[in-house]
Formats: C-alpha cells, sequence, structure tokens
C-alpha cells in the first residue's frame, strides 16, 4: 500500500492538470472542462484520505526529489525536499477538501473561459499543496511566491455578473493583494536569509531543510531579529492588524468559490508559516515574542469583530469575521502549549469549514438577489427554505455553539492561553478575547435576521431554492461540522 | 606579438576583419543589397565566438606587455557580449530597413562595439580600458543615433554630454591613481596597494574611476541619461543598451573591486550608497511613467544597482552571485526588447496600446509574459533564482547591510508594481470582434524571443549546472 502513496504525486499531479488544462490540444469544450476537472478534484481527494488512513504520526512521510542525482541549488543547500507530518497531512486533506468544495461551488458561478480558470485553481492548489508540505525554505518560499500568479487571475478574473464596475473594483483588489503579499513575502525573504546564513555560521551545516535548523545555536538578538521579519512575513497573510486591509476587498470581490477558498486555505497558509518557522523551528525567540503576538491577537480579534458590526455588505462581515478568527488561532498558538497549540490546528480546520459555508451562503444570496447589502435584503427565508435552514446551521457554528466544531476549538484556545506559562500577557489577552463570543454572535445574528427575517420583496418571487450543487457543498460542509463536533478527538488524537 | 594574437586574441581579430569587411562593402556594394549586411555580421559574429575555443585561459595569459589578460573570467564575459550581440544583430532587421544605404555601416558600428566590449573585459591597464571604453561610447553614439528622427539624435547627444562628463571623472580618477603607484597597469598596482597603507588620495581615485565606469550602468550621479536615451532609441538597440555595456562595464568594475581597488573601505559605502539611492531614483520614477521603454530602462537601472550593491562587497561568493544575476538579467532583456521589437517601433509604447494582445497571440506575448515576470523574481523563472542568489551574497556580508538589503527589498515591491502595469494589459479581455492587433513576426524574431524566454525558464527550473560554471569561474578570478 505504502509504495502507492508519494508526496512528489500529490503536489505535481494539480500542476501537471493545470499545464495539460491550458494547453491549446486540450478540447474547449466548457462542460467536459468542468466536469474533468471535478474528476480529478474528487480522485485529489480521496488519495488524500488514502494517505490519511495510512498515516502514522511518529513516523511522517518524506520524500526529496533529486535532479540528475543532484540536490536542486547544491551551492545553497537547497534540497527539494518534502515533508508530511500530522500537522501538515491534516492542511493537506482540508486543502483538498476545500478545493472539491470550490469547484463544486464554481458550476454557477464561473461561466466563461473555464479552461483558463479551472488552470489557475490547479495551480493555486499545487502552490497551496507545496507550502504546506515543503521541508525546505526555500522550496517554502518558492511555492509561496507561485501563489501571486493564480491568486491574482482568480480574484481579478470572474465576476458573478460581469459588470465593468465589479470587474474594475476586483482588479483592483487584485492589484492590493499581490502588492501586499508580495511586500509581506520579501520582508519574509530577509528573514529567511538571515536564517540561513546564521544557521550556516553558527551550526557549519549548509542547508536549508527545517530538520537541520531546529534549535540551531544563532545568537538571541540575531534570532529576534530574524523572528520578527518573518512574522511580518507570515502576518501580511494570517493577516495580522495593521496588515489586513488587503483582505477585505479581495475576499469581498472575488467570485464565491475563490472567496472559499482564499479564506478557508491560503490565510492558513500564513498561520502553518508562524508554526514552521517560529514556533517548531526556532523555539527560543518564539518564545519571547508570544506574549507580544497574543498581545496582537487579542486586538485582532476584538478591532476587527467590531468592525465588522458595523458592516453591510454580506461578504465583508464574513471576512472580517475571517480575520478576527485567525486572531484565534494566533492566540492559541502564543500559549505555546499542547492544548493551545492542537486548539489552533483545529481551529484552522473549524473556521475553514464554516468560512467555506458562509461563502457559499452569501454568493447564493447575491446570485439570487443580485445584492449584498443587508440593509436592504430582508425575507429570503420565506423563498429559500432549504438554504435558510442551512444558513442558521451555519451561522450557530460560527458563534461557537455546542455541538458543532468551532465550539470545541474556541474553549480549548482560550483553555490554553490562560495555563500559558510563558507569560500574564497571554492569560490577559485570553480574559480579554472572551467578549468576542458576544461581538461574533451579535454580528452573525444581524447578518441572519436583517438577511432572512422580515417581510420579502415582491421580486424574489422568481427566485428558486438551493440547487443539488450547492446542497452538496453546504451538507458537506455541516457534515464536517457536526463529525468534528461530536469527535474531535480525530483531529486533536493526530497531534 | 605574434604568439599573443595567436594565444587569445584571434576573436578580437575576427571581429577586426570583418568590421574592416563591412566597411569595405558598404563602398562597394549597392544599397539595394542592404538584406546581406545582416548576414555578414551574424556570421561575423558567430565565428568570433567559435574562435573564442582557441583562447588559452589556464593559466592566465597576459599579453602585449601586459595590458591584455585572459582567462576563464574574460572568457565567460567575452562569450556573453558576444551572444548578445548576435541576438541583436539578426533583430536588427526592422532598423536596418529604413536605413537602407548605411546598412553595412551600421553593422560596422555594430561590431565595433562588441569589439569593444570584449576589449573592455580583457583589460590589464587604464590606458587599454579607457580606449576601450571610449570605442564602446563612440559606436553606441551612432547605434542610438540610427534610428530616423529628431528624439533618436536627441537621445544620442545627451548620451554624448554624459559620457564626456564621466570620462573626465574616470580619466581624473586615474591621473591621481598613476601619482600614488607610478604605474597603469592593474596588475602592478594591485601589488603596490597591498604593500601599502590605504590613504585619503587613493580612496578619492577609486571612487572616481568606479563612479567614471558606472556612468554606463545609468547609477547615480549619472543616471539621469538612461530616460531619454530609452526612450528615443530603436528597440533593437536597446536590447543592445542593455546587455552589452552592461556586462563589460560589470567584469571589468568587479575585476577592479577585487584587485586593484579592494583597498578602500570608504569605496564600499559610496558605491553601496549610490547604488541604493539609484534603486530608490529609478523604481520611484517608473511608477507613474506609462512608456513602457521608459519603464524598462527603470528597471535596468534598478537590475543595475542591486547587483552593483552586491559587487561592492567584495567576496568570492558575492562575485559568483553578481555573474549569475549578470546572465539571468540579459536574456530576460533580450526577450523583453525582442517582443518590443515585433510589436514595431512606429506605434507609441504606452502601457495601453498594449491591451488584450494576449487574445490573438498566445505564444509571443507568453514568451513576452515569461520575460517581465523574471524580471519581477516570480517563480519558476531565473529571475525568482537570481534575486535569491544575489540578494543572499548581501545578506551574508554582516548586519550592518541588513538595512540595505531591507530597502532594496522593499523596492523591488514598488518594482513589481510597475512590471504589473506592463504585464496586466496584455491580458484584458477583449471582444473576439474587436480589432485587436495581431503581430506579425518573422523568424529571426521570433527565434530570439522564444530562445531567450525559454532560457529564462530552463535556468529557473534546474539553475545548478550555471550557478557551478559562476562559482567556478569566481574562484578563478
Amino acid at each position: 500500500m505504502e509504495t502507492f502513496l508519494s508526496i512528489p504525486f500529490l503536489i505535481f499531479l494539480p500542476l501537471v492538470i493545470s499545464l495539460l488544462l491550458i494547453s491549446p490540444l486540450f478540447t474547449k469544450n466548457e462542460i467536459i472542462v468542468r466536469r474533468f476537472s471535478k474528476g480529478v478534484f474528487t480522485f485529489h481527494f480521496l488519495y488524500t484520505l488514502l494517505m490519511l488512513a495510512c498515516f502514522d504520526k511518529t513516523n511522517p512521510y518524506v520524500s526529496e526529489i533529486h535532479f540528475f542525482g543532484l540536490d536542486w541549488v547544491q551551492s545553497l543547500g537547497i534540497k527539494f525536499i518534502f515533508q508530511i507530518d500530522s500537522v501538515s497531512m491534516i492542511l493537506t486533506v482540508l486543502t483538498s477538501f476545500v478545493f472539491l468544495l470550490a469547484s463544486i461551488a464554481s458550476k454557477f458561478n464561473i461561466r466563461e473561459n473555464q479552461k483558463f480558470y479551472y488552470s489557475m485553481l490547479f495551480l493555486l492548489m499545487s502552490a497551496t499543496l507545496g507550502i504546506f508540505t515543503s521541508a525546505d525554505m526555500f522550496v517554502f518560499f518558492l511555492f509561496w511566491e507561485l501563489e501571486l500568479i493564480p491568486a491574482y487571475f482568480l480574484i481579478g478574473g470572474w465576476q458573478t455578473f460581469r459588470s465593468e464596475e465589479e470587474s474594475s473594483k476586483a482588479k483592483a483588489s487584485a492589484v492590493k493583494f499581490v502588492l501586499f503579499t508580495f511586500l509581506g513575502s520579501m520582508v519574509m525573504l530577509l528573514g529567511i536569509l538571515l536564517l540561513h546564513y546564521y544557521n550556516y555560521v553558527s551550526n557549519g551545516i549548509l542547508s536549508a531543510s527545517f530538520s537541520d535548523i531546529i534549535d540551531s545555536p544563532i545568537p538571541a538578538a540575531i534570532q529576534n531579529l530574524i523572528a520578527i521579519c518573518l512574522i511580518i512575513g507570515f502576518g501580511v497573510k494570517l493577516p495580522i492588524i495593521p496588515l489586513h486591509s488587503w483582505l477585505p476587498d479581495a475576499h469581498t470581490n472575488a467570485p464565491t468559490p475563490v472567496s472559499m477558498v482564499l479564506a478557508g486555505i491560503l490565510l492558513k497558509t500564513g498561520a502553518y508559516g508562524i508554526y514552521r518557522f517560529n514556533y517548531e523551528t526556532m523555539p527560543e525567540s518564539f518564545r519571547v515574542l508570544a506574549p507580544y503576538l497574543a498581545v496582537l491577537a487579542l486586538i485582532n480579534i476584538i478591532y476587527t469583530a467590531l468592525v465588522a458590526y458595523a458592516q453591510v455588505d454580506i461578504k465583508r462581515i464574513i471576512a472580517y469575521s475571517s480575520i478576527s478568527n485567525m486572531g484565534l488561532i494566533l492566540l492559541g498558538m502564543c500559549a505555546y502549549n499542547q492544548i493551545g497549540f492542537s486548539a489552533s490546528v483545529f481551529h484552522m480546520v473549524a473556521h475553514a469549514l464554516v468560512t467555506c459555508g458562509l461563502f457559499m451562503i452569501a454568493g447564493i444570496v447575491y446570485l439570487r438577489c443580485k445584492d449584498r447589502n443587508i440593509n436592504t435584503l430582508s425575507g429570503i427565508a420565506a423563498y429559500m427554505p432549504r438554504l435558510f435552514g442551512f444558513s442558521v446551521i451555519i451561522v450557530l457554528a460560527s458563534i461557537g455553539v455546542p455541538l458543532f466544531a468551532p465550539f470545541i476549538s474556541e474553549i480549548l484556545t482560550i483553555i490554553g492561553a490562560l495555563n500559558s506559562e510563558l507569560s500574564e500577557l497571554s492569560k490577559m489577552a485570553a480574559l480579554f478575547s472572551l467578549p468576542l463570543l458576544i461581538i461574533s454572535s451579535c454580528y452573525m445574528l444581524k447578518f441572519l435576521h436583517k438577511g432572512f427575517f422580515g417581510e420579502g420583496k415582491e421580486e424574489y418571487a422568481k427566485i428558486n431554492d438551493i440547487t443539488v450543487h450547492e446542497f452538496v457543498v453546504l451538507g458537506a460542509v455541516l457534515a464536517g461540522l457536526i463529525i468534528f463536533g461530536l469527535y474531535p478527538e480525530a483531529i486533536l488524537g493526530m497531534i | 606579438m605574434l604568439n599573443d594574437i595567436f594565444n587569445i586574441l584571434l576573436p578580437h581579430m575576427c571581429l577586426g576583419g570583418f568590421i574592416i569587411l563591412l566597411l569595405v562593402l558598404s563602398i562597394v556594394l549597392h544599397p539595394r543589397l542592404y538584406r546581406y549586411a545582416r548576414l555578414v555580421a551574424a556570421v561575423g559574429i558567430v565565428s568570433s565566438i567559435v574562435l573564442l575555443s582557441t583562447v588559452q585561459t589556464e593559466p592566465q595569459y597576459f599579453g602585449f606587455q601586459n595590458s591584455i589578460m585572459s582567462d576563464s573570467y574574460t572568457l565567460l564575459f567575452d562569450f556573453m557580449i558576444l551572444l548578445c550581440g548576435f541576438f541583436v544583430a539578426i533583430l536588427s532587421r526592422n532598423l536596418v530597413k529604413t536605413i537602407k544605404g548605411n546598412a553595412y555601416t551600421f553593422y560596422a558600428i555594430l561590431l565595433t562595439a562588441l569589439f569593444a566590449g570584449i576589449n573592455i573585459v580583457s583589460a590589464n591597464d587604464f590606458l587599454t580600458l579607457f580606449v576601450s571604453i571610449e570605442l564602446l561610447s563612440f559606436s553606441t553614439y551612432f547605434l542610438i543615433a540610427a534610428r530616423k528622427g529628431y528624439y533618436s539624435k536627441e537621445a544620442s547627444f545627451k548620451y554624448l554630454l554624459t559620457s564626456a562628463v564621466s570620462t573626465g571623472i574616470f580619466l581624473f580618477g586615474v591621473s591621481y591613481m598613476y601619482g600614488i603607484t607610478g604605474s597603469l597597469n592593474l596588475s602592478d598596482i594591485y601589488e603596490i596597494i597591498t604593500n601599502q597603507e590605504s590613504s585619503l588620495m587613493y580612496s578619492i581615485s577609486s571612487i572616481m574611476i568606479i563612479l567614471g565606469i558606472i556612468s554606463k550602468l545609468a547609477v547615480f550621479p549619472f543616471a539621469n541619461w538612461i530616460i531619454d536615451v530609452y526612450k528615443g532609441s530603436e528597440t533593437s538597440i536597446l536590447a543592445f543598451l542593455s546587455t552589452v555595456p552592461k556586462l563589460a562595464v560589470f567584469a571589468i568594475v568587479c575585476r577592479l573591486l577585487v584587485f586593484p581597488l579592494n583597498n578602500s573601505f570608504e569605496l564600499t559605502f559610496v558605491i553601496a550608497i549610490a547604488a541604493l539611492f539609484t534603486a530608490f531614483w529609478a523604481n520611484t520614477y517608473a511608477i507613474r511613467e506609462k512608456n513602457v521603454k521608459v519603464i524598462l530602462a527603470c528597471s535596468a537601472s534598478a537590475n543595475a544597482s542591486y547587483a552593483l550593491l552586491t559587487a561592492s562587497l567584495v567576496s568570492v561568493y558575492n562575485l559568483s552571485t553578481v555573474i549569475f544575476y549578470l546572465i539571468c538579467y540579459v536574456f530576460m532583456n533580450i526577450a523583453a526588447f525582442a517582443f518590443l521589437n515585433i510589436y514595431g517601433d512606429k506605434n507609441s509604447m504606452n502601457v495601453e496600446d498594449f491591451q488584450g494582445l494576449f487574445t490573438k497571440n498566445h505564444g509571443l506575448v507568453g514568451a513576452y509574459a515569461i520575460s517581465i515576470i523574471a524580471l519581477a523574481g516570480i517563480p519558476i523563472t531565473s529571475g525568482f533564482i537570481a534575486k535569491i542568489y544575489l540578494f543572499s551574497a548581501i545578506a551574508n556580508s554582516g548586519l550592518i547591510f541588513v538595512p540595505f538589503l531591507l530597502a532594496l527589498l522593499l523596492l523591488t515591491v514598488v518594482a513589481l508594481y510597475y512590471y504589473l502595469k506592463i504585464l496586466l494589459p496584455l491580458f484584458k479581455e477583449c471582444d473576439k470582434n474587436e480589432n485587436t492587433t495581431d503581430l506579425k513576426a518573422v523568424f529571426s524574431q521570433k527565434f530570439v524571443l522564444v530562445s531567450a524566454a525559454i532560457i529564462t525558464l530552463i535556468i529557473g527550473i534546474y539553475p545548478e549546472i550555471l550557478i557551478e560554471l559562476c562559482r567556478l569561474i569566481a574562484y578563478n578570478i
């Protein structure tokens, strides 16, 4: 069985499919393209499930690619090396799952130029999988930068209604996304280059793989400098306030499936980067910086929750709530103990599911009612009872009602932060983040209340309820939320 | 002397022979036969490249009373210069069409420029260096002015003025150097300097020498010419301007910094600050600019300053990164200018004019996009590796240069903005019915564009062989 499992296949299958789709030889028939892509996504998801089934947490998958028997760039010690440990495994399965959902959700949102769209989607998938599995800093950075190209096209390329205004807005926010991410990644590159060099000076090994850098005896001051550079880099993606301003625009103006991918997966790459570089590879400096990060996380949680309450666009509400939730993930990590860390990984999964569901709902509403403003929307519940049912459950899940996954992760995060031994700051942050639960229920329930209840409008009479595709997406999200809510040990046991 | 010629100077002699041949043909042949000029020039360059194999590199060879030298370092740069010259020669088809009668003279000047370029690389004497630099400058004035119209003449004149001033400063520095050491030979100066304490006079003279030479790279204080010159020149000449003088000047600047001028502590900081200032100026200037040529001019100036900053922190590792960066960089630039050449010089070069070109010309625009993406430093192109490799050299040079590195990295974000400004209009969706331009390219243009883009991609995917070569050459300098 083990012989069939290969990490390069996992990462480069989407890349190959992407090149295949974009090549002029492949058929131009849009239906075939869509079904073929969906088939590949399904196959990929099943393949990751197979890997998960054979996964042994004491014995991570490792794989190295040689070029003509040599490392990739020997003179810099860069190896094309991949490793899947438990966190990578969870995020890999999650990535595959979210991309599958996004491809199903694409049917009604993406109607033109599908060849290019699916090609970019596969390229983005390849890049994110590369980020989650690479065990070498420079390979990580390569995939991190590679992500920019598909992300630009996906955010700016396809809009639900293809109006001129919508399109120019989306293009502008795509440029903003690319510039912000590039800014972060350049600061991160500074950190990586310094880490690479000082590891060589103090360890004597010219290598960029994480296993050679862990606990390397770099002087504390330089280590802190490197850690700050890296955190700024990841902080743009995570995002940490004040580096967040690209996110609401990008998430709002992207088409629905892309928003799902952005919020579900791309934000997690920032959190994963902090885990992989700071938490695991340079624990010394992370222990020093964690209390301050916890305060930043608290600001993230409270400030963006308040901002979300003030929004009227439903996609913007969800986007800000994402930032708030990413603050929670960061807070868990800053606790620097087992509970906090597993809670933060668990919350990555839970938040990915919730945010996929919420963006799907927002997308469905926008597609049917051509409107996203909660002040003008009202009374959808009467016309779309099934959507209403799903919305109520997913919104309740998102505000942390028991039985659902976010409840477990939020509680565990706060317990973890309260038990933190690093500093009193983390405990204070945990205590002050409790109001989040109240504010988040305020804005989520406001969304539900204003959008779905009240008097229905006449023009809604013709709209139909959710279709099979949308039902499948929402159902899958719901199933995931309930399964992990009832049996959190499935994830917590792996870490 | 005959020995010297047969040992190291056969490529130079071959180029010289073809220059004379072209000049003779320009008198003898009827202007109607202008088409064959390109062929003759290309044959001359190719045979010169072939003759590079006869050059002795191991051990180092010094000829003509030590004024010319040759080793693997000069060989690599000679090869790159001649290769770029070959690409430029076959790209210049459209330009030559407009100056039919002078086609043979044009190619004679181009070959003279290449001759001067490879002479600069192998100079081991300030006098040889000065003469070669002047030869390169003079042929460049004519090449810039070759395009029809007023702007090219203006550009040429501006370049002449800047070059004249910078040459004056260079000569002034050389005269001081002669005063201190009593010699013009680089090897002799190196020997004398290593046994001496560094003096203020020496630092001033080194700074003047370097500032005089690097005006060719459009680095502060002589940077402004590049905007007008790029605006006024024809695209194939731009492919020449952004590669050949750059390679030649970097080759000699690196050698000067490693040998005769390595004793001055102040020089490093003067170059680093000049480079930083240039990077800042060029990147911010390009933000508001709409003309693609000017944006690429700023990019050329900025890229030169990154490499120069690295070169100023002298070490073997840094030298290898600079060589690697230059090799990657010239291929990107040649691809970019080859596309502009296909696009045609008659059209204005504003970024909006390129709208929707991708819809009808997938291959050509794709290759162009690869070159621009590589300039921005995004994987999987050679630009990504080159950027990491170059900046790793600065990171390895000590904590004092970390602020410089941070500034450069932040400026590359600004650079990404203007590269996006070039790229994005290409992919704008246009209706099929709208008459977007259908680009017509002849084989030679397609060949240059596609081969340069493919080399860019290949280096990006598997850089190890080239990096290894650069390290070997940096060790052998």
